[in-house]
C-alpha cells in the first residue's frame, strides 16, 4: 500500500477551518472582483460572493457535524445564513435596478466612466 | 423547561412586553402597506401620499413621545425586546422621537420643494418611511443580524433616494457609486460578524460581551498565550467597523459622500446627512457599550454553571448598577482598568474610533475649502461632523470602565450633538433646496449678494453656517462644548490629542464656511439674476426649522436636559 | 491505506469546484461566462451546506440563490449586453496591485481560519459517532420565535443569548415591501403628465 500525503488527507473529517478558508477564497475573490470589473453587473456579482462566503462560515461555525463542542453558533448560524439569503436577494433586485437605470441614462454600464462626480 | 414554557414565554414576551413598545415602528409598518393599499385602489386622488406619510410619521411621533412629557425618562428601564433582538432603553427611545421628530420635518419639507409629485409620492415616502423604519432598528439593535438587517433595511432605500430623480445622468451615477459601495462594505461587514460570532459563539451582544469576559483576552495578549484567537476577533472587529464606517462616512470610505450629495437632490442629502448618520452613530454607541461593557444579569443560577475561573473573573468585572451608584454615591472612581477583561476591547474600539474620527475631522474639514458647490461643500462638512460626534463616542467607550457618569455625559454630549445638528443641516439643505427650485443653481458663486434679493433666508442661512463653525452666541457652539470636556475627563494622550485636533478642526472650518457667508452677505449681487422669492410657506418653514439654532443658543438648558435625562439611566 | 471517509471526499470536491469557479469569475473577461461560473460556485457551495448538516439552507441557497438571484441578475445581462459591454479588459496595472492586495488578503484570512484551535476537526470516530440531525423543524420553530434548541442548554447564559427570529422574520416582509417598491420605481418608465394617472399602477402592486 502507497501512503500518499492524499490518501490521510481524505481519511480524517474536515473542521470548521476548511470550511471558514474556502469561505475565505470566496470572500477575496468577491472583493477582487468588486476592485476590478468595470462592468457593474461584474461588481454585483462579486459582492454575491462575498456574502456567499460569509454564508458558509455561518454555516460551519453553526454546525453540529464539523465541531461538537458546546461553544458552537448553533442554530444560530443557519437562520442568520437564511436572512442574508434574503436579504442579499433584495439587494441585488435593488442594484440592478440602478444599474439598468444608470445605463439607460448613460448607455453604459462601465463603473470607470462614472466619473462625472469627480471625488 | 419544556417546549409550553417556551411558547408561553414567547407570547407574553410578544403580546405583553414587546410590542407595545414597538409601537411607533409598527405605524410605520402600517403606513406603507396602507400606502401601497391606497395605490392599489386607487383612491390616491382622495388620500395623497403625503397626507399619508405626513398622518403616519406623527402618529408614530406621538406614540414613541413618552406620556409625561420629553423630561420624564425614568420609567423607562433597559429592557430587552423581542427575545433579546431589540433593546428597549432610554437611548434608543430619545433617538426614535429624534428619527420620527425629523421623518415629519421632512415629509412636510419634500411637499413644499415638491420632489414627490403626485406620480411618485407613494413611491418616495414609501423609501423615506422604510428608511427610518431600518433606523429605527439600528437604534436599538441588540443581535448581530439585527445590526446588519438595520443597516440593509437603511441602506437599501437610501441607495434609490439618490437615484430618485430618474432622468438626470449625475442622480442615477451617485445612486449607482452608493449602491455598489454600500453592497460591498456590507458584504465586508457581514463577513467581520461572521468572524466574531464564531469565536465567541453567538450573535447576541450581552452574551457575546460575557464570552469575551471569559476569555480573557489579556492574558491571550501577554506572552505565552493564545494571540491568534485574538487576531481573528481583531480581524472581525476591523471588518464590522468597516460596515459601520461606510454608513459613517468616515475616512477612509467616505468616497461616496461627496459624489452621492452632489448627485442627488438637496433633500435627500439632507436626510442622509442628519437621520442617517444620528443612526449609525447610535450603532456605534450600541456596539462600543454593548461588546465593552457587562450587563450584571438578573439570574443568580449563571455562576454555578461556570468553571471557577470563569466566575471570579465575570464577578470582578460584571459591575452591578448598584455598585456604579454606590461609587458615584460617594464619589470613588475605580482608577484601575488594567485588572479588567474587557478592557482590551474597549481599548481596541476607543483607539480605532478616536483614529477614524481624527482623520474625518481633518480631512472633511481640509477637503471642504476648495469646493465650488454647495451640496459638495455640505457633504465634506458632514464627513467633518460626523468625525467630531465620533469622538465623544470614544470619550464615552474610553470612560466606561473608569467612570461611568462621565461616559453618560459624554453621550448626552453626543445626543445634544445629533439634535442641533438636525436643525442645522435640516436648514442648510433646505435652504439650498429652495434656492435650486428658484434659481436652477447650486453652485456658491450664484448666492452672491443674497441677503439684498432675499434677505431672510440670507440671515438664516448665515447663522445656520456660523452655528456649524461652532462660534458662542449659537446652537452649535454647546455640543462642541461638551465634547471637548468629555474627551478632557477621559484623558490619556490618545484622547488629548484628540482633544487638540477637535480644537484645530474648528478653526479650520472656520475658513470655509465664513467664505460662503461672505459670497451671501458682501459679495454684489449678479446682475443677470432676477428677483428671486421664495413664496410664505417654504420661507415660513426655513425660519421654523432654523430658529432653534439661534434660540438653542441662547437657551441651551432645555436640550441639555432632555439629553442629560435621557442618558441619566443607560445603565 | 485507510478508508476514505466520504463526507471529506465531497468536501474537497465541492469546496475545489466552489472555489475554481469563484477565482473564474474573478478571471473571466465575458460577462455572460461570468454569469455561468457564479452559477457554479454557487451551487458547489449549496452542497457544502448539505455537507455541514445544513439541508434545509442548502435547498434555500439552490432554490433563491442559484434559481432567483442569478436569473435576476443574468436578466440584467441581458438587458444590457451590448458588443461593447461584453467584453471589458481592466489594464494590467490595476491587475497586479489587486492580485498583491488580494493575496495578502487571502493570506491573513487563512491564517485567521487556522488560528482558533476551537475551530478543528474532530477525530474520526466522534465524527462517525455524530448524529445528524433534520434541521427544518427548529429552524422553522426558530422563525416563529421558539427556539427549540434551548431545551438541550444547560448554560443559563447562553440560553438566553438564543433569541427567537420572530422580529426578524416578520420585519423583513416590511424591507422586501419596500425594497419592492424601490426597484419597481426605478424600473418602470416615468409617465408623461396629463395622461391617466391611473395607467400602470399594477407595476408596482406585485
Amino acid at each position: 500500500m502507497i501512503h500518499l500525503p492524499l490518501a490521510h488527507l481524505l481519511s480524517e473529517p474536515v473542521g470548521v477551518s476548511h470550511y471558514v478558508m474556502v469561505g475565505a477564497v470566496l470572500f477575496t475573490c468577491g472583493v477582487l472582483c468588486m476592485a476590478t470589473k468595470r462592468n457593474a453587473l461584474g461588481v454585483l456579482m462579486g459582492i454575491e460572493l462575498v456574502l456567499n462566503g460569509a454564508n458558509l462560515n455561518f454555516i460551519a461555525f453553526g454546525s453540529h457535524v464539523l465541531r461538537n463542542d458546546a461553544n458552537s453558533l448553533g442554530l444560530d448560524g443557519q437562520l442568520i445564513s437564511m436572512f442574508v439569503i434574503v436579504l442579499a436577494a433584495a439587494e441585488a433586485a435593488v442594484a440592478l435596478a440602478i444599474a439598468l437605470n444608470y445605463y439607460n441614462n448613460h448607455d453604459s454600464i462601465d463603473v470607470d466612466r462614472a466619473d462625472e462626480l469627480l471625488g | 423547561m419544556n417546549l409550553h414554557t417556551l411558547v408561553d414565554s414567547l407570547l407574553s414576551d410578544t403580546l405583553e412586553t414587546s410590542l407595545p413598545l414597538f409601537r411607533p415602528e409598527l405605524a410605520l409598518c402600517g403606513t406603507i402597506v396602507l400606502m401601497l393599499l391606497v395605490r392599489v385602489f386607487r383612491c390616491d386622488r382622495l388620500l395623497p401620499p403625503f397626507l399619508l406619510a405626513f398622518a403616519g410619521s406623527v402618529v408614530a411621533l406621538w406614540l414613541a413621545l413618552p406620556a409625561e412629557g420629553l423630561a420624564s425618562w425614568a420609567a423607562i428601564s433597559p429592557q430587552e425586546i423581542f427575545t433579546g433582538m431589540l433593546v428597549h432603553d432610554t437611548l434608543s427611545a430619545y433617538v426614535r422621537i429624534f428619527l420620527l421628530a425629523f421623518a415629519v420635518l421632512f415629509v412636510v419639507l419634500t411637499q413644499l420643494t415638491g420632489i414627490a409629485d403626485r406620480e411618485n409620492g407613494q413611491d418616495f415616502y414609501t423609501l423615506v418611511l422604510g428608511a427610518t423604519l431600518g433606523m429605527c432598528i439600528m437604534a436599538s439593535a441588540n443581535h448581530l443580524l439585527t445590526i446588519f438587517l438595520g443597516i440593509e433595511m437603511a441602506s437599501v432605500p437610501s441607495y434609490v433616494l439618490a437615484g430618485i430623480v430618474k432622468g438626470r445622468r449625475r442622480s442615477s451615477e451617485a445612486a449607482l457609486k452608493y449602491a455598489i459601495y454600500g453592497a460591498g462594505t456590507a458584504g465586508v461587514m457581514l463577513y467581520g460578524i461572521s468572524l466574531l460570532a464564531g469565536v465567541v459563539g453567538s450573535a447576541h451582544l450581552p452574551t457575546i460581551a460575557h464570552e469575551l469576559a471569559a476569555l480573557d483576552i489579556s492574558s491571550m495578549l501577554a506572552p505565552g498565550g493564545d494571540s491568534s484567537t485574538v487576531m481573528v476577533l481583531a480581524l472581525g472587529g476591523l471588518m464590522l467597523g468597516v460596515g459601520l464606517a461606510f454608513k459613517l462616512s468616515a475616512v477612509p470610505f467616505h468616497f461616496w459622500c461627496p459624489d452621492v450629495f452632489e448627485g442627488a437632490p438637496a433633500e435627500v442629502n439632507a436626510f442622509l446627512s442628519v437621520a442617517s448618520k444620528a443612526a449609525a452613530l447610535t450603532l456605534l454607541v450600541r456596539i462600543g457599550f454593548g461588546l465593552g461593557f457587562v450587563h450584571e444579569t438578573p439570574h443568580a443560577t449563571l455562576a454555578t454553571n461556570q468553571p471557577p475561573a470563569a466566575i471570579a473573573q465575570v464577578s470582578t468585572t460584571a459591575q452591578p448598577p448598584t455598585t456604579f451608584a454606590a461609587l458615584k454615591a460617594e464619589g470613588i472612581v475605580n482608577e484601575s482598568t488594567a485588572d479588567q477583561p474587557l478592557s482590551p476591547v474597549r481599548n481596541f474600539f476607543v483607539v480605532l474610533v478616536a483614529l477614524m474620527a481624527i482623520v474625518s475631522c481633518t480631512f472633511g474639514n481640509l477637503a471642504a475649502y476648495g469646493q465650488t458647490n454647495i451640496k459638495r461643500m455640505f457633504a465634506y462638512s458632514t464627513i467633518a461632523h460626523a468625525g467630531f460626534m465620533m469622538m465623544a463616542v470614544a470619550a464615552a467607550v474610553a470612560l466606561l470602565g473608569r467612570d461611568p457618569s462621565q461616559s453618560q455625559a459624554a453621550i448626552a454630549a453626543l445626543l445634544i450633538y445629533i439634535t442641533i445638528y438636525l436643525f442645522m443641516n435640516l436648514g442648510a439643505f433646505a435652504v439650498v433646496a429652495f434656492l435650486r427650485n428658484e434659481m436652477q443653481s447650486e453652485e456658491i458663486e450664484d448666492y452672491a449678494g443674497l441677503i439684498r434679493s432675499c434677505p431672510m433666508t440670507a440671515v438664516m442661512m448665515t447663522a445656520i453656517l456660523v452655528s456649524l463653525i461652532g462660534l458662542p452666541p449659537l446652537a452649535g457652539f454647546w455640543p462642541k462644548l461638551r465634547v471637548l470636556q468629555s474627551l478632557y475627563e477621559a484623558g490619556g494622550p490618545l484622547m488629548i490629542t484628540v482633544l487638540v485636533i477637535a480644537g484645530l478642526n474648528t478653526a479650520i472650518s472656520l475658513v470655509y464656511y465664513l467664505r460662503v457667508v461672505k459670497v451671501i452677505c458682501i459679495d454684489p449681487e449678479p446682475d443677470t439674476r432676477g428677483p428671486i422669492s421664495l413664496g410664505f410657506l417654504p420661507a415660513a418653514y426655513i425660519l421654523v426649522v432654523s430658529l432653534p439654532v439661534i434660540i438653542f443658543g441662547i437657551l441651551p438648558d432645555k436640550v441639555a436636559q432632555w439629553a442629560e435625562q435621557a442618558t441619566m439611566h443607560l445603565f | 491505506m485507510e478508508s476514505i471517509y466520504w463526507p471529506t471526499f465531497f468536501f474537497w470536491l465541492f469546496s475545489l469546484i466552489s472555489c475554481s469557479f469563484a477565482v473564474g469569475v474573478l478571471l473571466a473577461r465575458n460577462i455572460v461566462r461570468m454569469a455561468f461560473y457564479l452559477v457554479l460556485a454557487l451551487a458547489a457551495t449549496a452542497g457544502l451546506f448539505f455537507l455541514a448538516g445544513a439541508d434545509f439552507v442548502g435547498a434555500m441557497q439552490l432554490m433563491i440563490y442559484v434559481g432567483g438571484t442569478l436569473v435576476l441578475l443574468i436578466f440584467g445581462v441581458m438587458l444590457t449586453s451590448q458588443e461593447r459591454f461584453i467584453e471589458m479588459k481592466t489594464s494590467s496595472g490595476e491587475w497586479v496591485v489587486a492580485l498583491l492586495l488580494g493575496g495578502m488578503l487571502l493570506g491573513i484570512l487563512l491564517q485567521a481560519a487556522m488560528a482558533v484551535p476551537a475551530w478543528q476537526g474532530m477525530d474520526r470516530a466522534a465524527a462517525e459517532a455524530t448524529k445528524v440531525e433534520k434541521t427544518a423543524t427548529p429552524l422553522g420553530m426558530g422563525l416563529l420565535g421558539v427556539r427549540v434548541d434551548q431545551l438541550d442548554e444547560q448554560d443559563e447564559s447562553r440560553r438566553k443569548g438564543m433569541s427567537g427570529y420572530l422580529f426578524h422574520f416578520e420585519i423583513v416582509s416590511v424591507h422586501l415591501l419596500v425594497v419592492l417598491v424601490g426597484a419597481a420605481y426605478l424600473a418602470r418608465a416615468k409617465r408623461k403628465r396629463g395622461r391617466d394617472e391611473l395607467a400602470g399602477t399594477g407595476s408596482n402592486a406585485t
